[in-house]
């Protein structure tokens, strides 16, 4: 086309395609936290609202990362001892419990061959810090049978790097298959209670066998010990979204 | 119960107490009562009145509340009176100060006397026949008979019990909450009756409470949270030592 004037027409750039990122709006509900779901009980749910608007509180002034069992973290707490007046730990994370302000979860390191498990609480005021260096999980909710397990499976560098993750992938599953030391070990993780699948077996077949003699088949069947979260979670995730962005 | 930390970053435990439409229903004087003091009496959560007969609805009709729950009394020296039909609230108390909790505890019904008296039992083996929980000897030969008051098997719990001085930690006014140190007796959701501690550390404990009580209608403004001076606020950055 030629305007008026006969010279060529000013160029105007096509308009920017609006991206609709449809990834990072499902990855945005995915994470809740385990201790603000409540336990079944016949607590009043007032107590839990109460909690809970202290644990928002505290995540306002600390930033706590969304991890995992099998993640390794590192924690700076507030120490009277030290001469910086600060400690800070490395290990990977076996077990997170309790629910609500007392929530908790165990790291585990071998320093200098000797294997240290320290449990903090999640919503302590004496707690500076808490950095992701490796956000992973386990097969397992819970790694106690590391304590049982060769010490190279536990050992992590104190100054480890974090590893970089992108922002929106799936958190990776390390399928890893642990060997153990020779028996005896502090539980019989071969046992279908503890139903583990993180643990390379070396035992007889006849010893894997004698194990399932203590199986529970009728368990997973059982209405009564059911707990369908959903609704609950749905709600929690509402309000925390809500008093977050305040 | 709930953790609770102060600003030196030591854990308390701490039961949360919700004070649920609790009302002034009676004044009973001195003379009347035939005590040293004056009484009133309280009661506290909203009932159906449909459960009783309409004699038992006397008390609750002259104070104008519906029928409640639980109705206790509260010894009150004569410059502490409050009018029939006043409602409590929680703001009467505040942090800092010591109290008094008093309810049913759990009941185990019958039981026997190990698990009652914490009697030690007998051997479970080297021949022991037929004798493991028991109580053993009940009386001497001298005696010639048991005294009164013999710790034996029998109904264990559903009793009224007090845990004496325990500390307030915080107030919540909007929800009508106490944060009371330590545990209480009875189950979760049981009635409990809160009293301003009597024992002699705690005497002179009270600073300026609201005297007779907090009046909702009144001038005073309070904030929806009430702290201990010690308690460690989330608000607040982490503790640190120096």
């Amino acid at each position: 086309r030629v305007s008026s004037d006969g010279k060529p027409p000013k160029f105007q750039p096509p308009p920017k395609p609006v991206i609709i990122d449809r990834k990072t709006q499902k990855e945005e509900r995915r994470f809740l936290s385990p201790e603000f779901i409540p336990p079944r009980g016949r607590t009043d749910p007032l107590k839990y609202y109460m909690e809970r608007k202290d644990m928002i509180q505290r995540r306002k002034v600390i930033n706590i990362p969304e991890f995992y069992v099998g993640s390794v973290l590192a924690v700076t707490t507030a120490d009277p001892c030290a001469s910086d007046k600060s400690k800070r730990f490395v290990g990977i994370c076996i077990q997170r419990g309790g629910k609500g302000l007392g929530a908790t979860f165990v790291l585990r390191n071998v320093i200098e061959e000797q294997g240290v498990e320290i449990c903090y609480e999640l919503y302590s005021p004496r707690i500076q810090a808490i950095e992701v260096l490796k956000l992973e999980k386990r097969l397992d909710e819970n790694l106690m049978y590391l304590r049982d397990a060769l010490p190279e499976y536990s050992t992590f560098d104190v100054n480890m790097r974090p590893v970089p993750r992108m922002a929106h992938e799936e958190i990776p599953v390390n399928k890893l298959q642990v060997r153990m030391k020779p028996k005896p070990w502090s539980k019989r993780w071969e046992r279908p209670k503890y139903n583990i699948k993180g643990i390379k077996f070396e035992l007889p077949e006849h010893k894997m066998k004698a194990a399932q003699k203590w199986s529970q088949p009728w368990l997973e069947f059982d209405m009564l010990r059911e707990y369908d979260t959903s609704k609950i979670e749905a709600k929690i995730r509402k309000e925390l979204s809500e008093e977050l962005e305040k | 119960m709930m953790p609770i930390w102060t600003k030196s970053g030591e854990k308390h435990a701490v039961t949360l107490l919700k004070v649920q439409d609790c009302h002034v229903l009676r004044y009973v004087s001195k003379e009347e009562s035939g005590g040293k003091t004056a009484k009133l009496l309280v009661g506290g959560k909203n009932v159906s009145p449909f459960s009783k007969p309409e004699s038992a609805h006397e008390i609750f009709k002259e104070a104008g509340v519906p029928r409640k729950q639980k109705v206790t009394t509260f010894n009150v020296t004569d410059d502490a009176i409050i009018k029939p039909g006043t409602p409590l609230y929680a703001a009467h108390f505040r942090p800092g100060q010591f109290v008094d909790v008093t309810a049913k505890t759990i009941g185990k019904g019958f039981q026997g006397v190990m698990k009652r008296w914490g009697f030690k039992g007998q051997p479970a083996s080297h021949g022991q026949t037929k004798t493991h929980r028991r109580p053993g000897a009940i009386s001497t030969n001298q005696a010639a008979k048991v005294y009164r008051g013999k710790k034996m098997p029998g109904k264990m719990g559903n009793i009224y019990r007090t845990s004496f001085g325990l500390k307030v930690w915080r107030i919540n006014t909007k929800h009508d909450i106490i944060y009371v140190n330590g545990s209480v007796p009875g189950h979760t959701n049981c009635l409990v009756k809160v009293r301003d501690s009597k024992l002699p550390t705690y005497k002179d404990c009270n600073k300026n409470p609201p005297f007779p009580t907090f009046f909702a209608d009144g001038d005073e403004e309070l904030p929806e949270d009430l702290f201990d001076e010690e308690i460690f606020q989330f608000t607040d950055p982490s503790v640190t030592f120096s």
